[in-house]
This record gives C-alpha cells, structure tokens and sequence, in this order.
C-alpha cells in the first residue's frame, strides 16, 4: 500500500536497508544467481490491469527521450520506460535480474561472465542477444557514457548468443561492476538498428526501439510523450496499464494544481517546492513518499577553489565551514526537507557512511578566531574578499548564495555574490575555473567510485567537463586511497577505504556537501506499486496499477 | 497598390531581419557558456577527445564571426540549421511549437481587443459615472497583476475549486473523435491561458479607446451628427467609433510582438506547449540556431501582421494612403 511520510521513516528504512545489507555480504550477491527477494517497497494485493497514468517530474522535457551519454534525469525518466539495463537495484538494495541473469566474476576479479535472459526481443521483434550488449559495452557504454567506470575494460566478447564475458585488467569490485550495470547511463540499445551510425545524433534517440515494457508512441513536443504497451513483454502479464504517459510541466505551481485535480497521476523528484507537499497532503488526494531515492542522493555543495589565494589554504576553508549554519540552511531555504550534511558520503548510504569524520559545528567565534590564528585578521572593516558564485539552476542556489554571502561576512569576509545561469554556472566554475567558492550540486550514488570520488582525485580533474574536480584539489593521498578502492574486491575493506576517504575528504575540505538534500515523490491515491527501486527516476513503470 | 506595398515592406524586411540576427548573434556570443558546456555537462560527457570531436562536429571550433556567416549563408537558402538539443533541423523544432503560440496569441488578442474596446466604449460613453470608474479600475487592475499570478489564479479558481477548466496543456491526452470534438477540446484547454493573457492586455486598448473616443467626441462632425438629429447610438457607432478605433489598430501592431513576449510566463503556467518555452530553453542552454530562428520567424510574424494593421489603415481611414 502506498503510504504517507511519517517522522523517521527514511532513517527507519536505512537501517532495515543497512542490516539486509549487512546479512548478505554488503549487498554482494550470490555470484550464480541474482537473488530475487521480497520487495517492501511493492504494495500489497493483486494488481488491477489496465488504465492510462500520467506522470512527470520536477523537471523539464528532455532534449532526446533517450541521450546516449545519459543527458541528466529528464532522459533517463524518458529512456527507462523503453530502453532496459542488465540489472535493477531493488529497494533493499539487492541487485536484481533485469536483461541479465546472473553476472559472475572470475576467482581474480578480472573478468566477469554475464548470462542473459532468454527470449527477449525488441521492439521491433529482433531478438535481444549477447551481440548487442558487446555493441554497447564497446561502443556505446566505453567511449560515451561509462568511460571512468570502464577504464580498465579491456574487452567484450560474446561467447554464445546468450553469453559474455567482460575482461579487465585490474581486479573489478562486484559490487562496483553490478552498480554499473544497474546505473544511469547503462541502456541497451538495438545494435542492429544503432550499428554504424552516430550514437549521439542518431534520429532514433527520439524514438527508441528497445526490450522495455512500454513502446514509443508519440512524443508531442513541448507537452507530452505516450508510451504503449508491449504485449510482447519478457515479464508475463506486464505492464499493468493500458498506457503511460509522460507529461511536462514547466511551472511548479501548476504540477501542484494538476495532482490535486487528478490531471497528473505521479509526480517524481520534488515536483513541487517543499513548502507545498503539506498543503497537498492535506487535500486527501495526493501523498508524499520519501522512498526510491537511496541511489541517487542529492546534496548542495560549497567548492573552494584550489587555484586561488587564501581559499588554497586549509585553515581558512575550515574556518569558513564554522561560520556556516547547515540547520539554518536545512530550516529556511529547504522546509526542513533535508538534513545538514556530514561528509561527502551521505547518511542514507548503508554501504560506506561513517560519523567518525571531522566536524565544523556552527561558531562563528571559533571561524573568527581561526581566520585571526591564520593571519587574516580584520582591516579596513574586512579581512579578505572573495568571488562567491551561485549556479542558480535551483532557487534554492540562488538562496544559499545570499546566506553565504551574509554569513561569511558576519565573520568579517567580503563576498562579490553572482547568481548566475546554468551554461555561465557551468562555464565559469567547469570550464574557466573562474571562482572563489561556488555553490553547485551533486547526486551520490551507493557506489563512490569514480561518481563521488572524482570530485577528489587529481584523475577527476578534467577542464570542461561538469561536475567532476573542480577545485584543483591534487592529493596523493586521496589518490591512492581512491585508487585502492577501485580494485579493492573484499567488502570489509572497501568500507575502511571509504570510511578513509570521507575522513581525509572531511579534514581537507576542497569541496564540502552543504545538506543532504530530502528527495520526495508525489502521487494521486489511487496509484500503486509506483517506488520499486533504488532509484525511482529509472523505474520501469511496469508494475505500477490503478486501484479501482 | 496594396501589393507595391507588400512587397515593399516585405523588401525592406530582408535588412531588419538581417539586423536580428546579427544582434541577437551577438548577444549570445556576449554571455558566459557555450551549447557544448550545457551539452557535455548534461551528458556526462568527460573525454576531452570526445569534446573536442563535438565541437568540430558543431561547428564551434570555428570563429564566431566565421559561425555567424555560415549561418546567414544556410538561413538565406531557408535553412535555419539544425537544433543539437532536439536532434531535429530547427524548422522542424519550430514548426512543431509555433501553432501553438499563434493560436494562443490570436486568441488572446481577440479578448483583449474585444473586452479592451468594450470596456473603452463604455467608459468614454459614461464618462465620469461609476462606470468610467470601474473601467479604469479594472484597468489598472488588469495592467497590474502580472499574467503569471493571473494565470496562476484562474487555474486555483476555475481548475481546482469549480473544476470547470483543465490545468495545462492543449489537448486532452487520448482523446477520440471527428475534428470538431478536438477543435472543442483546444478550445476548452486556450480558455484561461488565452484570458489570463488577453486581460492583461486588454488594459491598455481600454484606456486608448476611452481617450480616443472622448478626443472624436469634441469633433466639429460629431457636433453636426448630433445637430442633424441621429440618436446618440446612431453618433457613437457611426461616427465615433469608425475613427476613434485608429489608435486601436496602431496599438494591435505595436502588441504582437509584446504579446508573442507575453505568452512565454503563460505557456510555462499553463504548460502550453507552444514557442515560448522552447525559446527560454534555447537561450538556457544557448542552443543559438533554435534561439535566431526563432527570433527571425518571429520577426517575420511581426512584420507581416504590421503590413496587414497598415492595410486595415488604409481601409478605415481612406484618407490615409499607402505611403
């Protein structure tokens, strides 16, 4: 049944979701068999059939219903209906048969045989075989959307229609490749209708032919995209609805006005400002769920630059951290929708968080005095200016920025605040490295390496490309510490690697999550079974129904 | 006579167009960022190998004015270029958005100009009553709140609370039926967007046809209508009225392009799938041949609908003539 937030229910379900991990070896699977398991985020009861659902999310139309390269959250919403992976994270964090049956690794770690479901087709009814997931693996997922993950692939090689084998030439966690596998970026599209052509201008990303539950329809630009059912599913009996529809809202309020009048069935990925869900909750007509985030955890970030005078200086980025209230953060600008962030690993993730890191609890005497002890003292009614630039792509940015701005200079620093658009956000912080501290954004998944983890290591220093190591922060020690955790393979020592990670990431604060950002879903409440992984932004949408 | 002028007109937009292309070009080279920022950023895309083959692929590696001069060349063979967000050649990109804001622009323009005129016409009749100040209350009242909360407003009272209107979009999802239902349906859907944009501007045709009926009404030919004996209904419709609406069609040309401006807010409310948010998109992840060509067609609408207000001069006022 679909069920309302209550107070500690997100922390309730990870430490359920930390203990099952903790009974099966850190969610390391068994090797010949992905478990199938019981799934607490299903509703009870026996689906109905049939029925149209309208759902969005708290974002704009994608550029391309699928973006080879990922293309943010828009696309992946879009992509996931039709396009499959060869694994799914369940809710209770076990990875689940999705294309593939099993993925086994050698006695080494350096080679891993993926056996396939059988009987799969596409859409077009070609038949889905090891051919095409050689074709994506070189092709498709090595150079475009999974290069870092993939760095040490060295080959794919079908063995059998039904079979491959990935090599590699340094040992490959299981849990790393199974969280690849499962990830963003890892669709499988038709090798015979892709073969040949450019991936990432192909016309056929604006009408995908894939494995999924739900076939192309028609995609009405600037409004909505209708998907139809594919009665020649590999899941007998799904999907349960008729038809899926996936509609855009630009205006906030509007999403709101929508779900109440049952226009939108489902809203994901906090359609609607914090400060709406009471109000909406309170109709009777819609209900809020916290639940399917767990992959994908979302923070805000302060990033000092590395390249700039006093902000270089460790001392000083601590300093700085005492002056800033993440409770006042979390309280004003997200509606208590959050919780102050810790480290760069976040409190939702059972597989590597750890408290044992250093803190900057809120006293601005102590940054005072700290900045002082670094030889900053006030002069002139100031002690140093900086350049602080908001991405603005959020309001909530933008809001920070101001609150930044007036904390830093209650402890004497002068703050030049640019509130800027998402391509200047971009260029100026990715590109040009044109900043002092930036308040940016990122989403964490379970897994650390390369997502979280490059934002640290000198490797993830790469000018132009977002999101990655910004700051110029180079540390041998990080890199080797990241670089151990890469190949480490036996779980326990994955966590102490990471546990040492968050602890050296936490003393040299190059770039510092800010608060772990509550993301929420909205629906009507009639739908059912809408949060059955992981990440609920990628669900399939098959086994969602309609009660009567 | 009329088709010397069009062609004129139509002649000497070839400069103007030229000019918003140029500018607008300009402008966009001027601020921070470039497509393949937005585009690597949202892709994930890390290879410098791999970026850099996109921007030789997009053209990008070029200088800007050598970017500029590719695409006058392509925009002259009706070309517009080719959007790398949409994956589609902008025309397509636009056409598919473009009826959409027309059929909202239209329809707004008729509620402003018909409640507009009618609210004027009774103000300037009932000068100094209750009634002038009621309209020029409204007025204010419609120039005042800012289509966004107008629409915002309509939507909670006749969407939500009466359910009387649907929340956004221009068709409803799934529908069957002969192109009358349909017609019905993208009718039902434009009635609050199209009000929340038309009432905003219909404050200003309002307060222009209240002074210009009030400024026909002192005329030496009103007095003598009168002086002849017509009914004062017979003065206002055919006397005062025929001239007084002059400003009102100089203001209709002047607005088109406001109201195309306009309907960008009104289309985010109402989800309106029409130009305006392709547009805002556009210059977000400065997807410059979508943006030009877009202003250019715009341009080309703006230009057109002002040849057809100058036509419409000429026929009212024949003392007017096609200069």
């Amino acid at each position: 049944m679909t069920t309302t937030t209550r107070p500690g229910r997100r922390s309730f379900l990870t430490r359920s979701a930390a203990g099952g991990l903790a009974a099966t070896g850190l969610g390391v699977l068994p090797r010949t068999l992905l478990a199938a398991t019981d799934n607490p985020g299903a509703d009870a009861g026996p689906a109905r059939k049939g029925g149209t659902l309208v759902a969005t999310w708290g974002g704009l139309e994608p550029q391309a219903l699928f973006v080879p390269g990922g293309g943010g959250s828009s696309p992946f919403q879009t992509s996931t209906k039709i396009l499959e992976r060869l694994l799914k994270l369940d809710a209770n964090l076990k990875f689940q048969p999705a294309l593939a049956l099993s993925v086994t690794p050698s006695a080494d770690f350096r080679s891993y045989t993926i056996k396939l479901r059988e009987g799969v087709t596409w859409h077009d009814g070609a038949p889905f075989t090891s051919e095409d997931v050689v074709y994506n693996v070189l092709q498709h997922w090595k150079p475009i959307s999974a290069g870092i993950a993939l760095k040490s692939l060295t080959g794919a090689t079908a063995s059998d229609p039904l079979t491959v084998v990935l090599s590699f030439n340094a040992p490959v966690p299981e849990f790393f490749l199974n969280s690849t596998l499962a990830g963003q970026y890892q669709l499988l599209v038709p090798k015979h209708l892709y073969d040949g052509k450019d991936l990432i201008t192909n016309p056929l990303n604006n009408t995908p032919v894939g494995t999924g539950p739900w076939k192309y329809g028609k995609w009405v630009r600037g409004s909505h995209v209708e998907y139809l059912r594919n009665d020649k599913y590999w899941k007998a009996g799904e999907p349960n609805l008729d038809k899926l529809v996936i509609r855009w809202w630009s205006d906030p309020a509007s999403r709101g006005a929508a779900l109440e009048t049952g226009e939108l069935g489902l809203a994901y990925s906090n359609p609607v400002p914090a400060r709406d869900i009471d109000r909406l909750v309170k109709t009777g007509k819609v209900v809020v769920d916290t639940r399917g985030y767990q992959n994908t955890a979302w923070t805000v970030t302060a990033e000092f630059n590395q390249r700039r005078d006093i902000v270089n200086r460790r001392e000083v980025r601590q300093a700085i951290l005492h002056a800033i209230d993440r409770q006042f953060i979390v309280d004003t600008i997200y509606y208590g929708r959050g919780k102050p962030a810790i480290a760069p690993i976040f409190s939702s993730n059972p597989l590597f968080f750890t408290e044992d890191v250093p803190r900057y609890a809120f006293d601005p005497k102590k940054a005072a005095a700290l900045l002082d002890a670094a030889g900053l003292p006030v002069k002139d009614g100031k002690r140093f200016t900086v350049n602080l630039l908001a991405a603005a792509w959020f309001e909530e940015n933008a809001k920070l920025g101001q609150y930044l701005k007036q904390a830093l200079e209650d402890v004497g620093i002068a703050v030049k605040l640019d509130s800027v658009d998402r391509a200047t956000a971009l260029k100026r912080i990715y590109g040009d490295y044109d900043y002092d501290i930036a308040v940016s954004n990122f989403t964490s998944p379970l897994e650390l390496v390369p997502t979280v983890t490059q934002f640290f290591t000198t490797d993830g220093i790469v000018k132009g490309a977002a999101f990655r190591n910004a700051t110029g922060y180079s540390s041998p020690e990080m890199d080797a510490i990241v670089g151990k955790l890469a190949v480490e393979t036996a779980p326990e020592a994955r966590r102490a690697l990471a546990a040492q990670f968050a602890r050296l990431a936490s003393t040299d604060v190059p770039i510092v999550p800010l608060v772990e950002i509550q993301s929420f879903t909205l629906a009507g409440k009639k739908v059912r079974n809408f949060t059955t992984g992981a990440n609920v932004q990628g669900e399939t949408l098959a086994d969602v129904w309609l009660q009567a | 006579m009329p088709i010397r002028l069009i062609l004129r007109r139509l002649l000497q937009a070839v400069p103007l167009l030229l000019g918003v292309v140029v500018l607008n070009f300009a402008l966009i080279q001027s601020v921070p960022g470039t497509f393949l920022d937005v585009m690597t950023a949202e892709q994930q895309v890390t290879d410098p190998a791999l970026i850099e083959r996109l921007r030789v692929t997009y053209g990008l590696d070029q200088p800007p004015a050598m970017q500029l001069l590719k695409y006058i060349g392509s925009v002259a063979r009706l070309d517009f270029g080719y959007s790398y967000r949409h994956n589609l050649p902008v025309l397509d990109v636009i056409l598919a958005h473009l009826p959409a804001t027309l059929v909202l622009m239209l329809a707004s323009i008729a509620i402003a100009v018909l409640v507009g005129m009618a609210a004027g016409i009774v103000s300037a009749v009932k000068v100094n009553t209750w009634w002038d100040s009621a309209v020029s209350a409204f007025a204010v009242l419609c120039f005042a709140a800012p289509s966004f909360w107008l629409g915002i407003m309509l939507i909670i009272l006749f969407s939500v609370k009466l359910g009387w209107f649907p929340v956004g979009g221009m068709v409803t999802i799934g529908l069957d039926g002969g192109i009358w239902r349909q017609a019905l349906d993208v009718l039902h859907h434009l009635t609050l967007p199209a009000v929340a944009l038309g009432l905003f501007y219909s404050a200003a045709y309002a307060r222009v046809m209240r002074a210009s009926m009030l400024e026909v009404s002192r005329m030496d030919y009103v007095r003598t209508a009168y002086a002849k004996g017509l009914t004062r209904a017979a003065v206002v419709l055919r006397h005062i009225l025929r001239n007084a609406v002059l400003p009102i069609v100089t203001l209709l040309g002047l607005q088109l392009g406001a109201v195309m401006g306009g309907s960008i807010v009104v289309e985010a409310v109402f989800s309106w799938p029409g130009i305006g948010g392709v547009l805002f998109d556009s210059v977000m992840s400065r997807n410059y041949p979508v943006v030009l060509g877009i202003l250019v067609l715009s341009s080309l609408v703006v230009i057109v609908a002002n040849i057809i207000v100058d036509l419409l001069y000429t026929r009212l006022d024949p003392r007017i003539k096609a200069a």
